[in-house]
């Protein structure tokens, strides 16, 4: 609670007050994402990807995000961000890049990528900070007028100060960042921004996705598929879904008049006799008076008391799921894998009421799973909430611990750690209940880690069916190599051991038996193998 | 029992018959086999009438004709053949010793060994010995030593070329430590003592054996040192064997009893030794929550139990060996509903001599629990 209460609108414009921007986020960087080197990075590609991908998607076109990183002779790194989105009015630009929580975003409530609104402004002020430099922009509207500026934030009015303003002729569209910081590093670990791209790539198959890395080298994440997703839908708030901070916020923006007709127009599924119920539970607060005047603890109270309260539970329609085809697409195109299989779940919900739906897929083969110093590839597990990559604190993750749940030995997988499976889970939901600011994992709610694991559970028994379809279907050349590997060995010990024939004589008798009756054998063989699996098929399903 | 003692030919036939029965199948133009009885846990069960856990009659096999087992089944015959080796050479080593002299490439443009891990090779170690009937000491493989022996007690041991007489009852303050192996190589020479008492902890042997308690009362005294070593269930075995009543003296609590109900029972693991190194016919001296009653000091001296100790009672309530006697249902549940337990230490809160007193009385009016 007290972290989200940071976070939130109202009270930071507050804080705005008493400090300057520049105070407020050295004060709250951390939770903004901008913690360590390689993170700072990650944050900073990422503002810029999601603000590009939603732009895209608003505007019906199928996005191309070029990302282009280059280490400056004096130790900063220059951040080049260009897409072909709608690009940004002039008139909005300033509003957009260089005032802190002004997006568009922040006042709507429905399943979108970046749900904070530190967006693009963050970096521009973090930039400035750094370096001391101003950001530039370039936008097109597509309309055969493309325009310049430098950006820098006033930051002790939090207000855009533009320069260097010019319009020139141009068929470009889209929006075009440029920016320099310290303090920050590349690097490919597994938090860095070349796996941060890749993974949003596979979660975002509609997306052309370039990565120009410091060293000069190219990487296209490939579009694979035409289809865009679809819109998510502007839905009313379900109660069970809101946090003292929300309500706060939402109350000081209303029109209402008063707090009950407040409730009642901004909440799904909240009647007047439903705020009766809430006001005989609260009668501390006055439910006739102005919203703007709730305060934090009156809407504490209030909060608390509807999560007593019995609600029907949101409607699911708002839910925007990537699509089991949309992923399978994306992950054969990103991994090249030998096998894919994506779960098709229908939604569940949590806390009583807030809907979400889990979307697993498995990937083995290929360039499925994470390389391992120099011994092939291990296992690996991709968080998302909605389409967003989580990159950071995957100990304390709901996905994570749903992962580590699985018995994988029972999936023949006999060592996850060192087998080549990718794991892929998204969480779809209008709340993403995140453990903290930094939103990089999900709570481990226990209906929300169940609901992870079957999903996961689903396509691992898919995986499984093809690892043993994989043996049986094995030419017969390959089965012969395998057990020929064996026969100098066991005829030499087989020799010792029975203390008569001779190592030669063994060898020759076996490698003629393989030779010449390994057909049939092999055939009685399957049999039993056929049987066996089914057996532990059903065993799987009374256990679940 | 299956081997006599310091004669390996007896198993090293078994060995060269397993191999021979293999020649013989490929002979035949067959794959050649290896069968033995199951171990996981389905095919563990306890016989009632004799009193121990064994392995059940589920049968395994594998066969080198099949992709699936060639890899297994050629290892076995190294792990077997090496045993061989061992019992000819009449050398031993541990299972670990084996592992490393198992672990080298295939060659011949083979990339992989022939083991890589010692968990691949212990497993196949167990089975030779359940297909063989046989303990892995019969095939040159010692475990570590652990437990402790004072007492009238005279044995003869042939190793390393020399033969030894080791009296038990000139071994000081230390005892004499009992080796993986009994059997092989080892033979009793004399045994003149009226019952054996097993005491869970070093400290409490340390004090009858300071105490002379052996030698006033005519017992062996043993110590397991917790948990007891196969060498040391087997050694009691033995001793059972010549009609020797066997008593046990543990804390009061599940991880105590429960070691007790492994020298009387056998455990899980060890199924597949069944009568070798179970002593059904043990007998239980203490601590009982009931000597709370008898001895009120103990009241005073209990401490908290902790999850482990109570998991544990849980878990010795499922098994139908326990809940058949009514005694232990009733101490077990005892110990979870008061979360207390009593250390056998406790016994020298009134002065240090008491332990050997408890269990002087305990004898002389045969409270015991089964």
């Amino acid at each position: 609670m007290e972290e989200e209460r940071e976070i939130n609108g109202s009270e930071i414009f507050k804080e705005f007050k008493e400090y300057s921007v520049v105070e407020f986020f050295k004060k709250n960087r951390q939770m903004l994402g901008f913690a360590g080197k390689v993170r700072s990075l990650t944050t900073i590609v990422n503002e810029y990807t999601t603000n590009s991908l939603d732009a895209c998607e608003e505007a019906g076109i199928l996005p191309e995000v070029m990302v282009k990183i280059e280490e400056l002779p004096d130790g900063h790194m220059k951040v080049t961000i260009q897409d072909n989105g709608p690009g940004i009015p002039p008139s909005h630009l300033g509003k957009a890049m260089g005032m802190m929580l002004a997006g568009t975003k922040f006042h709507r409530y429905m399943q979108q990528r970046g749900q904070q609104g530190i967006g693009g402004a963050g970096c521009t002020l973090f930039s400035q900070m750094t370096t001391g430099k101003s950001t530039k922009m370039r936008s097109g509207l597509g309309d055969g007028k493309v325009h310049e500026c430098d950006m820098k934030i006033d930051v002790k009015s939090n207000q855009p100060v533009i320069t260097n303003q010019m319009e020139f002729m141009g068929n470009f569209r889209g929006l075009r960042v440029e920016s320099e910081f310290a303090d920050v590093k590349y690097d490919k670990s597994e938090h860095g921004v070349y796996e941060y791209l890749k993974r949003t790539a596979m979660a975002n198959p509609h997306a052309q996705i370039t990565l120009m890395e410091p060293t000069g080298e190219k990487h296209v994440f490939q579009r694979a598929s035409d289809k865009i997703p679809e819109k998510p839908a502007e839905i009313q708030p379900h109660p069970l879904g809101i946090t003292t901070g929300d309500l706060v916020d939402i109350a000081h923006r209303t029109d209402s008049r008063k707090l009950s007709s407040f409730l009642v127009n901004t909440f799904s599924r909240m009647s007047s006799a439903k705020v009766e119920e809430l006001a005989k539970l609260v009668p501390t607060v006055n439910f006739e008076k102005a919203p703007k005047d709730l305060k934090w603890p009156e809407a504490e109270a209030v909060v608390n008391a509807i999560k007593t309260l019995k609600w029907i539970a949101p409607p699911t329609d708002a839910l925007r799921p990537i699509g089991s085809d949309q992923i399978e697409k994306a992950l054969r195109n990103i991994l090249a894998p030998e096998f894919v299989s994506v779960s098709n779940r229908k939604p569940k919900v949590f806390r009583g009421g807030v809907p979400f739906v889990v979307e697993a897929a498995i990937a083995y083969g290929g360039n499925s799973g994470r390389a391992r110093n120099d011994e092939g590839r291990g296992g690996d597990i991709i968080r998302y909430a909605n389409r967003v990559p989580l990159m950071f604190d995957a100990g304390g993750c709901a996905i994570t611990e749903a992962v580590k749940n699985i018995d994988w030995k029972r999936y023949d997988i006999k060592d996850f750690e060192s087998e080549p499976v990718t794991v892929f889970a998204n969480f779809v939901s209008v709340h993403v209940p995140y453990t903290g600011t930094g939103k990089q994992a999900i709570t481990n709610e226990e209906e929300i880690v169940e609901e992870i694991r079957y999903a996961i559970m689903e396509v691992a028994r898919d995986m499984q069916v093809y690892l043993r379809g994989k043996i049986r279907e094995m030419d017969k050349e390959t089965k012969k190599k395998i057990i020929m590997r064996y026969v100098k060995e066991l005829s030499m010990d087989l020799s010792d051991l029975a203390g008569e024939s001779t190592p030669a004589d063994i060898e020759k008798k076996l490698v003629n038996m393989i030779e010449t009756k390994y057909e049939k054998i092999e055939g009685e063989a399957e049999e039993v193998e056929k049987v066996e699996e089914v057996k532990e098929g059903e065993e799987n399903e009374k256990e679940e | 029992m299956k081997k006599k003692s310091e004669d390996v030919t007896p198993v090293l036939k078994k060995l060269e018959e397993l191999g021979k029965d293999m020649v013989e199948d490929i002979g035949m133009g067959e794959s050649p086999k290896f069968e033995c009885l199951l171990r996981s846990r389905s095919n563990i069960v306890y016989d009632e009438d004799a009193g121990y856990i064994k392995l059940g009659d589920k049968r395994e096999a594998r066969t080198f004709l099949n992709v699936g087992q060639a890899k297994k089944f050629m290892q076995t015959v190294a792990v077997a053949s090496k045993c061989k080796k061992f019992l000819k050479e009449n050398s031993h080593t541990s299972i670990r010793g084996l592992f490393y002299q198992l672990k080298f490439t295939l060659g011949d443009n083979v990339d992989e060994e022939l083991f890589s891990e010692q968990s691949e090779s212990n497993p196949l170690v167990e089975d030779l010995e359940v297909a063989l009937d046989v303990k892995r000491e019969d095939l040159n493989l010692n475990t570590d030593r652990k437990g402790v022996v004072a007492g009238n007690l005279v044995l003869r041991d042939k190793f390393g070329g020399a033969v030894d007489e080791i009296d038990c009852s000139k071994q000081g303050r230390s005892g004499w430590m009992i080796p993986s192996d009994v059997d092989n190589g080892m033979e009793f020479v004399s045994v003149d003592a009226e019952y054996v008492l097993v005491v869970e902890k070093d400290a409490l042997w340390q004090r009858l054996n300071e105490d002379k308690f052996w030698k006033k009362e005519n017992c062996i005294l043993i110590s397991p040192k917790g948990q007891s070593s196969r060498g040391c269930r087997r050694l009691i075995r033995k001793l059972a064997d010549r009609k020797l009543p066997v008593l046990c003296f543990t804390d009061c609590d599940a991880w105590g009893w429960y070691i007790y109900w492994t020298i009387k029972t056998g455990s899980m693991n060890l199924a597949y030794l069944g009568s070798d190194i179970a002593t059904p016919e043990a007998k239980f001296i203490g601590v009982t929550m009931k000597d709370i009653i008898d001895y009120d000091f103990l009241g005073k001296l209990t401490i908290k139990t902790k999850d482990v100790d109570l998991k544990r009672a849980e878990e010795m309530l499922t098994y139908p060996w326990i809940t058949a006697h009514k005694e232990w249902v009733e101490e077990l549940k005892t110990v979870l509903a008061t979360k207390k337990k009593i250390e056998q230490d406790a016994l020298q809160g009134p002065r240090l001599s008491f332990v050997g007193e408890y269990v002087r009385e305990k004898i002389e009016n045969k409270k015991f629990l089964p």
